[in-house]
């Protein structure tokens, strides 16, 4: 054997063994990780083929659960609506007043520092005390939107906001909307900061306008930020559970139940954990969806 | 020459006498005091007591047909009140909901436990009940140190009751000898004593007396007059009765009432009540609907806040508390968050009948033996005798006083002296004929919000019928 060949093999028994030890290295990481994320994933799946209360043994159902979610669940169709429709809204005012702010905010100015602390400001709050504030600005009888509209003698803008059906999941789109804008405003002046300043003074020497400095540079530049801007919106609307919960319960005559609130529902108050396995794959299938298409839009339209 | 037999017989037979003796409930003895020299006042109500101890009174009319103060004398049905257990040296958790209520008085009771028990500890832990009565069962099945826990009677002691987490406290001297037998029964299930109840509460409205004396109002006897009475209230300025229709736990205690006349019997109306939980029978039914329609009834009269569907619960307290509705439609269980808005409310306060018949009712208010005390079966053996000790010690008349005077809350327990003046002014309900909180019949909980969803949405002014059929459709699914 030459002495080239020996060196060869030597390097890659080394490579073996290197990458034998990163395996090992990972082990624990990857346990951790099927322990608190894939064997709570399958077993959901397993529940979801039974019908379990939690209590007793479990009984296996097969793909019943899902043939009444599909057939047989007018709730879950309504709230699967509500949550769409909570969802277009809050990633359409979050992702326009986010990129807005930032745009305005993104120099580095004693001003903007202020108004940057003062947007991002609700996102430092827990969901039940923003919940606790809106109740109370919300208030129909003594609240301060409705005491404030009835004083400018707009008397017929003073609704019942979380009491109706038909403003109840309005409201708590503008809640979440107002809690969450600045958290995504950060985000953007981050990726807006990344942008060559060269561009601009490009497109002022060739006399573009604002908006179309915002169109033809600030918007393609800032995509990336947006796809990750969106996505993490589109998932934080399936997830408000505790703004909605701490709010209406879902309330009035379920209009402003989202998918989190009905699992929470099915399984701890009424005891059915294997349907509300079953609602919980439904949220992880339209989440992959929703998110898949966003990316499919961004990606073709760009 | 009597034999070991014929004693032990004798012995039995004594305390047969003793028991026979101690055992009844609410029953007075004349007393040596003069009438009308009691505590600085006079005794005018019927039914006022100032405990549960033989050494407590109440306020009775004698042979003469005049009201005079007598001794009031509660019993367990099986001899006198012992004292607490012993705690071995542990630590243990005590799991309940009544966190912002009560939690001080519990801190000032545990530290009393700890100090006669030295090396034991307990700590609190808490949720608001409506996250209570979702989280408390898999939180607490999978943590044993939860050895010490409370359950709302209906579905969540059922629920706890099936998923067998709790010993049975039947043969504990303190709860045959130190508890009130008949509020023994909410904590009973299968034949075992899987809780005891530490609450005697009221799920009845409560009044401000003193709206009602300066408006010159008494309660209204029959429905009619109930709706009177909402018309006269809103012409005087006031929300007649200050009801959370935006928090469907409280709303929902209204029901008591609306339920309590609404059946020819209890067992037609607890009948009734399992045919809907069930899915025998639907809302749309004749009686759910009559009763629907008393909602609408008092919706159309201004019985409720305007936009009562979005009424919140501190909302609706605080209408209360600042005179601006002189009825909370929840129960005696509020009069202590009342008084931490408005401590000038103390004192001020009594229970409201809500009667929603005109015929003669059977049943003037609501009861509820509730906070069902139990020990975790998954709790290891030495954690389970130091909840054991720290249950017998709640079951004492001297810490049931401490918790009762501090919460405003009656007590399940023998040997309570009541201090606290508003418990005193509405101890006169434990005399009333009530009937025991029919809303915790139901059993199935997502039946039963769907059921009382319907009721508020009719309120806020949602079509009797065409509400009625869309939630029965809700409940048929939901059960399917």
């Amino acid at each position: 054997m030459s002495r080239a060949t020996r060196r060869t093999s030597k390097n890659r028994r080394a490579v073996q063994g290197s990458k034998t030890a990163l395996y090992w290295m990972s082990a624990p990481a990857l346990a951790l990780y099927a322990f608190l994320f894939l064997f709570p994933v399958l077993s959901n799946f397993r529940y979801a083929l039974m019908k379990w209360d939690g209590i007793d043994e479990g009984e296996f159902v097969g793909l019943a659960n899902f043939k009444k979610l599909a057939t047989d669940d007018d709730l879950a169709t309504k709230v699967l609506g509500n949550n769409i429709e909570f969802m277009f809204w809050v990633v359409i005012f979050q992702t326009v007043l986010a990129l807005l702010f930032a745009t305005y905010l993104v120099k580095n100015t004693r001003a903007s520092l202020f108004f940057r602390t003062l947007f991002f400001f609700p996102t430092i709050l827990s969901s039940v005390s923003v919940a606790m504030i809106w109740l109370f600005l919300y208030d129909p009888n003594y609240g301060a939107i409705n005491s404030t509209l009835v004083r400018l003698g707009l008397d017929s803008f003073a609704l019942n906001w979380l009491g109706s059906e038909t403003s109840a999941l309005y409201a708590i789109i503008f809640v979440q909307v107002w809690f969450h804008t600045g958290q995504m405003m950060v985000i953007y002046i981050a990726g807006l900061q990344q942008i060559p300043a060269e561009l601009y003074e490009a497109a002022n020497v060739d006399g573009a306008s604002r908006w179309q400095q915002f169109k033809s540079v600030t918007w393609p530049m800032a995509l990336p930020t947006s796809a990750v801007v969106v996505a993490y919106t589109t998932i934080q609307s399936f997830r408000a559970f505790d703004l909605v919960y701490a709010t209406t319960q879902g309330g009035p005559n379920n209009t402003t139940s989202i998918l989190t609130t009905m699992i929470f529902q099915t399984a701890f108050n009424e005891f059915r954990f294997g349907y509300a396995a079953s609602q919980s794959i439904l949220m992880i299938i339209m989440i992959f969806l929703i998110t898949g298409l966003q990316r499919r839009i961004l990606r073709t339209r760009y | 020459m009597k034999t070991k037999g014929s004693k032990s017989f004798s012995m039995s037979r004594l305390g047969a006498v003793a028991a026979v003796a101690f055992a009844l409930v609410a029953t007075t003895v004349p007393s040596a005091f003069s009438a009308g020299e009691v505590f600085g006042r006079k005794c005018t109500t019927e039914g006022v007591s100032t405990g549960t101890s033989s050494t407590s009174l109440v306020c009775k009319e004698n042979s003469a047909g005049k009201l005079t103060w007598q001794r009031v004398r509660l019993g367990s049905g099986s001899g006198a009140p012992v004292a607490a257990l012993r705690a071995l040296p542990g630590t243990i958790e005590f799991h309940h909901w009544r966190g912002a209520e009560d939690g001080k008085i519990f801190d000032e009771i545990i530290a009393l436990f700890e100090a006669r028990n030295p090396g034991a500890k307990v700590k609190q832990v808490t949720m608001p009940s409506g996250d209570y009565t979702n989280l408390a069962f898999s939180r607490i099945r999978s943590n044993p140190k939860a050895a010490v826990f409370a359950t709302f009677r209906g579905s969540q002691f059922a629920q706890f009751a099936k998923g067998d987490m709790m010993t049975d406290l039947k043969n504990e001297r303190f709860t045959r000898q130190n508890v009130i037998a008949t509020g023994l029964t909410a904590g009973q299930y299968e034949g075992k004593q899987l809780g005891i109840p530490l609450h005697y509460l009221f799920n009845n409205p409560v009044y401000n007396t003193e709206i009602f004396a300066k408006e010159k109002w008494t309660p209204p006897t029959n429905f009619t007059g109930l709706l009177a009475w909402c018309k006269a209230a809103k012409t005087a300025g006031y929300t007649p009765l200050a009801w959370s229709g935006g928090f469907r736990p409280n709303a929902g205690q209204m029901l008591n009432s609306m339920l309590m006349n609404s059946a020819p019997d209890y067992a037609t109306l607890l009948q009734r009540i399992e045919d809907i939980d069930t899915g025998k029978a639907d809302l749309q039914t004749a009686w759910f609907k009559d009763m629907a329609n008393r909602y609408k009834k008092m919706a159309d009269a201004n019985c409720f806040p305007d936009n009562a569907t979005g009424v919140t619960d501190a909302a609706a307290l605080n209408l209360f508390a600042t005179g601006k509705s002189p009825v909370l439609p929840t129960g005696s269980f509020s009069m202590g968050s009342i008084k931490v808005l408005n401590p000038s409310m103390a004192g001020k306060m009594q229970l409201f009948s809500l009667i929603t018949t005109d015929e003669k009712p059977q049943y003037v208010g609501i009861q509820n033996n509730t906070f069902i005390l139990s020990v975790n079966k998954n709790s290891s053996a030495r954690d389970q005798k130091i909840a054991r000790a720290f249950i017998s010690f709640l079951m004492t008349g001297e810490i049931a006083s401490i918790y009762a005077n501090g919460t405003s809350q009656h007590v399940n327990v023998l040997n309570v002296t009541y201090t606290n003046q508003d418990l005193i002014n509405t101890s006169i309900w434990q005399s009333k004929k009530t009937l025991l909180a029919p809303r915790f019949n139901w059993l199935n909980q997502g039946v039963r919000d769907l059921m009382e969803d319907a009721l508020i949405a009719i309120v806020g002014g949602k079509p009797i019928d065409a509400t009625l059929e869309d939630y029965s459709k809700q409940i048929k699914q939901k059960l399917g």
